[in-house]
């Protein structure tokens, strides 16, 4: 059964084609084993990055995401894109500093599983809701979609049609089901909780006490500062070596790295994901 | 296999480390009944014979600190703290506990080092007895930085990886302003808790690792903003800064504690029993 790793990137203000060149890159860099990738996007892709890629797939019908800026209207399209049985779907702001290939021997058990633990810089767990008041206020499982997985199956599909639906008619779902603390923009980690409540099978895919899927995520209120900056870029510095590893604040950064900040992603670093892929 | 406690003191014109030293000894003899050496360079001003052995060194560091004496008074004297990295070649045992002669054991708590399995043993966590004041300075090195150690009390058995800690502890010291600087730290002064807490972060490979264990129960101290005003056996009491007003305090008592008495002044009264 084929197995990969998809993103789907649309650029805006924000260069995303970008991210996903560098993330394939660091894919390409660090699994042997099932390091397939595919993109999709309509946007074109720099020449010299093309290589990074296996599969580059325009989205499927209209692009309903034309006029918005952060581009995740047509999320729900993925499972009807990828060339992919299985798939880990990434975030494009994201580079992969191991290997992750031990992932799929847990993932294939499964149909459908979200990042449901993610760390901060120190690599220690994240246990504030920040960010996630919806989540807390109104029990929404708590799961991330920066990183997931799915296996092509009716209950895949069935977890995309409600996105399709969420994500079209946000603004229904939010006042009637998220009556406290609701979120004022769409938001595509709440409208796959509200999938998953709807579809009443939390437990099924929300696999706990495991860092598979997981990341480390950057945003500044989650890194257990008292004097939270608006970047963390601001504050910390960071170092990407030769060999493709990244220290940040003097921490040595392990496992798949979610920048958030989108100037954190140099040339100097697609340049030396580059040189190893 | 020899055990053994590990001081250092090096008077500066008003603290008298040495007088500090001794009741140190005197208590660590008490509660954890093992041979105790002292490190100095004020061999001279050691009163009494309570020491295993006596290290001499010489101590040429010119940092300066400001101590206090409560909220109200404090001077800045000279500050010699510098000679801990030598700790791996001056201790005389092969397990040693090398303990701050301000850190006043009376318990044997401690004893818990010499019959377990991880060679290096330090604090990381740590409790204020004023409870209500801001210790997010104890939890890393600086805001954004790595987490934070304590170089007040830690054990280590002498082998190879622990030779190599050592000798990286050396190397922060030569090249203080460099590594100051890459790790966000504030002050100008060496201090042994910042050495320390980088080198452990290096030893664990940059990131969470398992060179450093904890020791038993936590770090409890008062700052040196505080008094400590009686010692009785096992039992000490201390006046603690009251919040929100400067240079009013609230009475406390300890007893079975180990407490580190970071004003030197008053533990100096209650140790000459002024």
């Amino acid at each position: 059964m084929s197995k990969g790793h998809v993103f789907l990137a649309q650029n805006s203000s924000v260069d995303y084609v970008r991210q996903a060149c560098a993330l394939a890159l660091s894919i390409k860099k660090h699994n042997k084993q099932h390091n397939q990738t595919c993109i999709i996007t309509n946007d074109d892709i720099p020449e010299e990055y093309k290589h990074a890629f296996d599969y580059v797939v325009p989205i499927p019908w209209s692009d309903i995401a034309k006029d918005s800026e952060w581009k995740i209207e047509n999320r729900w399209k993925i499972i009807h894109a990828t060339p992919f049985k299985e798939n880990i779907v990434y975030d494009t702001d994201m580079i992969l500093l191991n290997s992750n290939d031990h992932w799929w021997t847990h993932l294939s058990k499964h149909e459908l599983v979200f990042t449901s633990t993610v760390s901060d810089y120190r690599n220690n767990v994240v246990t504030s809701d920040f960010y996630r008041k919806t989540f807390t206020a109104n029990a929404l499982p708590n799961l991330y979609v920066g990183a997931f997985y799915f296996r092509k199956t009716t209950k895949s599909y069935e977890f995309f049609k409600w996105l399709d639906l969420l994500t079209t008619n946000w603004k229904t779902f939010y006042q009637k089901f998220l009556p406290t603390h609701p979120q004022k923009f769409c938001s595509m980690d709440v409208n796959a909780a509200l999938a998953i409540k709807f579809m009443d099978c939390e437990s099924q895919v929300l696999v706990n006490n495991t860092f598979i899927p997981s990341f480390t995520h950057m945003k500044p209120a989650l890194q257990g500062w008292n004097n939270v900056p608006i970047k963390w870029t601001s504050v910390l510095p960071s170092y990407f070596s030769n060999d493709c590893q990244l220290t940040v604040g003097n921490v040595q950064q392990q496992g798949l790295f979610h920048y958030v900040e989108n100037e954190f992603l140099t040339d100097d670093i697609l340049h030396k994901l580059s040189r190893h892929s | 296999m020899t055990q053994g406690v590990l001081l250092f003191a090096n008077n500066n014109s008003e603290i008298a480390y040495t007088d500090l030293a001794i009741f140190a000894a005197q208590q660590i003899t008490k509660y954890l009944n093992v041979p105790v050496s002292i490190v100095t360079d004020s061999k001279l001003s050691i009163s009494k014979n309570v020491f295993d052995k006596i290290i001499e060194i010489t101590d040429n560091s010119s940092y300066t600190k400001r101590f206090y004496d409560g909220t109200d008074n404090n001077k800045t004297l000279h500050w010699k703290n510098t000679s801990r990295s030598q700790c791996y070649e001056l201790t005389p045992y092969d397990e040693t506990l090398v303990i701050d002669v301000d850190y006043i054991v009376n318990s044997s708590t401690l004893n818990y080092c010499w019959n377990q399995p991880h060679d290096f043993l330090i604090y990381s966590k740590y409790c204020d007895l004023a409870q209500w004041r801001s210790s997010a300075e104890f939890d890393h090195v600086s805001e954004y930085s790595i987490p934070f150690y304590w170089a007040t009390v830690f054990f280590f058995r002498k082998n190879d990886v622990n030779k190599q800690f050592f000798d990286l502890i050396t190397h922060i010291k030569l090249n203080w302003a460099y590594y100051k600087f890459v790790y966000q730290i504030q002050s100008t002064n060496f201090r042994n808790d910042y050495a320390y807490s980088i080198a452990i972060h290096m030893m664990n490979g940059f990131t969470h690792g398992v060179f450093a264990n904890q020791l038993p129960s936590k770090m409890f101290y008062t700052l040196d903003t505080d008094f400590l005003i009686d010692i009785d056996g096992d039992t000490m009491k201390f006046l603690v800064e009251k919040q929100n007003t400067p240079g009013e305090y609230t009475a406390l008592k300890t007893s079975g504690l180990d407490v580190h008495v970071m004003n030197k002044y008053s533990l100096l009264r209650c140790v000459n029993n002024e």
